[in-house]
């Protein structure tokens, strides 16, 4: 009996000390939730990089009020329930005072009610299905709504005078949300040809065949990852077709020029313009970790949202409606990859987007869309 | 028509070869084998690494991964099966699957995330009538083909054809004739092996390689084997033809010149056709009569 009074008082002990909040010595704690794993995981590993970078040079500078910064990552594997597991974890067992993520659109749709509940802030450096925009005051991102991204596409496609367009999409939310803004923006009977396959077919084959039949000027490849996306390309360049394809973030992947190598010749995509290798920045992040898996820009992407969030505790303090309500009058922050603030929404202000296109192998900027 | 048709081909070899591994082992040891779909794509990991990263000729690099997958195939039966098998046949089931999981590992640990592909780039197409297929295609269809055939043959026309015949059909018996069972066992699960490795390799040729591709490569090859009947080496391949052409079948045809069904029920579409033809021949397509107890 006297063991069992002894043992529940020191467990009782142990919760309590688990419940205490951090003390001044003990380092803050940010979570971090992306895909590090599975087919986009290219994406993952350079958004976390970027974040690894800021981290060690906020360190370095001595930490956030004298206190170090600690990231403790998660893998959210393109997918809600990872990432719902993952951001419980954070927030119930690791504690953390805001979370940086999520990478997918289908990650941070979980995720948010979530961190709405707890009241932490979750700051997404790369979703961008429209939806986010209402997913709750806890949630911000850098990264713009693809809202956006598909009336940028409607306005190129009105000024290149494309009036038959066919979309090919992937069933996830990222690209049903793509697909339905641009359902919504281009005129009616535009589009000629809508389909939506499973996540990860690799096989377009006898959708391509259909398509053969159909007269169309542009096709939008909208696919969840890159090797789906450089499967379409392929298999429509192998089918004969010589029209432009083009494409948005994801495919803005140099794992899309090494699948598809040719076929990606004269290809497009529609996305935020990336950081230059030559940049500053790009010039730090390949002195530490070589040349981007995927893309700069998620790297730079990862880089800032980490110092936006590091910049709300530093002024506003851990709590989370503190740094939620610092972040709603935010100003202006100087980003990498530009100066940004956050509308009513939580969503990012000040970032454009830019026509990139495949030339001799490489992805190019041929201009830039101003969206209004 | 003729472009679904070849597409269908194209489909159904990648099936056919994966089925037919599994329907060997199913058939002969009564063994689910559930890392089939990893054991193929390490075939395919293998060339690829073989020929991008040591730059040896693409036939070499074939071999080589047919190697990887015999060898392979022969150390799960050695390790996962043989000393499982006998006592219960649903214990490989167990340690295939957890094998499976090892070897998603392994996939992840010796060639990273990124998705690759055995032979990048555009293939040169050819065109016939209406239709287009790349050289590459041809010759994967074709070597399919020749390698059933030659199965089959092996199978039914040959001494050593009979002998394995002989150990499906009673295993005790066949022993008592002098039929080294346990050797045919082993053998059959090599070629298992590297029936699924030249799945994985026509698919890094074909498209492209992605560790998560491994399960739906199963079960696929599962629907195969359970609508072509039980243990029916022939009616797991042409069930795996039946499932692709259908699937290409569904979305590629203007249905009664009025509609075409989505592309997200091409795999269902397919599927639910299998469950309904079994509602009425629950043995399985390809089997005569069934032997009710």
């Amino acid at each position: 009996m006297k063991y069992i009074r002894l043992l529940s008082v020191t467990l009782l002990l142990a919760l309590v000390a688990c419940g205490q909040p951090a003390g001044n010595g003990e380092p803050v704690k940010i979570g971090l939730i992306t895909p590090l794993t599975g087919e986009i995981a290219a994406l993952g590993v350079d958004i976390s990089h970027g974040a690894e970078l800021k981290l060690a040079e906020m360190n370095a500078a001595g930490g956030i009020q004298g206190r170090l910064v600690q990231l403790v990552m998660e893998d959210g594997r393109c997918s809600g329930a990872d990432a719902a597991a993952a951001i419980q974890k954070l927030i119930n067992i690791d504690h953390v005072v805001a979370v940086h993520g999520a990478g997918c659109s289908s990650e941070s749709l979980a995720a948010a009610p979530i961190a709405e509940a707890a009241g932490i802030v979750l700051m997404s450096p790369s979703s961008s299905n429209p939806d986010l925009t209402s997913a709750g005051d806890f949630f911000f991102r850098t990264y713009p709504s693809d809202d956006l991204k598909t009336t940028a596409m409607a306005q190129y496609f009105a000024q290149e005078g494309f009036k038959k367009v066919a979309i090919l999409s992937e069933d996830t939310d990222f690209c049903q949300g793509v697909r339905m803004g641009l359902l919504q923006k281009l005129d009616e009977g535009a589009v000629v040809f809508d389909e939506v396959v499973d996540p990860n077919t690799k096989d377009f084959r006898s959708l391509l065949t259909r398509l053969k039949k159909l007269d169309f000027d542009v096709l939008v490849a909208n696919p969840q990852t890159p090797p789906t996306g450089a499967a379409m390309l392929q298999q429509m360049r192998e089918a004969g077709f010589q029209q432009l394809v083009i494409s948005h973030d994801v495919m803005d992947n140099t794992v899309v020029l090494e699948l598809a190598s040719e076929a990606a010749e004269g290809f497009q995509v529609i996305n935020v313009p990336t950081v230059a290798s030559e940049a500053p920045f790009g010039q730090k992040f390949i002195a530490v970790y070589g040349e981007p898996q995927a893309n700069m820009a998620w790297g730079a992407y990862g880089y800032d949202t980490l110092g936006v969030l590091a910049q709300a505790i530093e002024k506003a303090g851990t709590d989370g409606a503190a740094m939620r309500d610092y972040l709603y009058a935010l100003d202006s922050y100087p980003a990498v990859v530009g100066d940004i603030s956050f509308d009513e929404n939580g969503d990012v202000l000040g970032i454009h987007y830019a026509l990139r296109e495949v030339q001799d192998g490489a992805f190019v900027q041929v201009a830039d869309i101003a969206v209004e | 028509m003729v472009q679904l048709f070849i597409n269908g081909l194209i489909a159904g070899s990648l099936g056919a070869l994966v089925a037919g591994g599994l329907a060997l082992v199913y058939g002969v040891l009564g063994v689910f084998n559930l890392a089939l779909g990893q054991m193929a794509l390490i075939g395919g990991y293998s060339t690829w690494w073989l020929h991008q990263s040591l730059h040896l000729p693409l036939s070499i690099s074939i071999l080589g991964g047919l190697l990887v997958g015999a060898l392979l195939a022969w150390l799960t039966f050695e390790i996962f099966v043989n000393p499982f098998y006998r006592r219960h046949r649903f214990l490989p089931l167990v340690t295939t699957i957890a094998l499976s999981m090892i070897l998603d590992g392994a996939i992840l640990l010796l060639f990273q995330e990124r998705p690759r592909s055995i032979v990048p780039g555009l293939k040169k197409m050819v065109q016939m009538g209406d239709a287009r297929i790349s050289m590459e295609q041809v010759g994967l269809i074709l070597i399919t083909f020749v390698l059933l055939a030659s199965f089959a043959y092996v199978l039914h026309s040959t001494a050593f054809g009979r002998k394995i015949r002989a150990v499906v059909q009673h295993e005790h018996a066949a022993w008592s004739l002098g039929i080294p069972a346990h050797i045919l066992h082993r053998l059959i699960f090599i070629l298992s092996g590297v029936l699924a490795a030249c799945g994985g390799i026509f698919l890094g040729i074909d498209q492209n390689l992605t560790p998560i591709f491994a399960f739906p490569l199963t079960i696929k090859a599962y629907a195969a084997i359970i609508a072509g009947g039980k243990g029916n080496f022939w009616g797991a391949i042409l069930c795996a033809y039946l499932i692709a052409f259908l699937e290409q079948f569904v979305v590629g045809i203007h249905w009664f010149g009025l509609f075409y069904v989505p592309a997200g029920y091409q795999q269902s579409v397919a599927l639910v056709f299998i469950i309904f033809f079994l509602l009425f021949k629950p043995s399985g397509l390809f089997v005569r009569s069934a032997r009710a107890a």
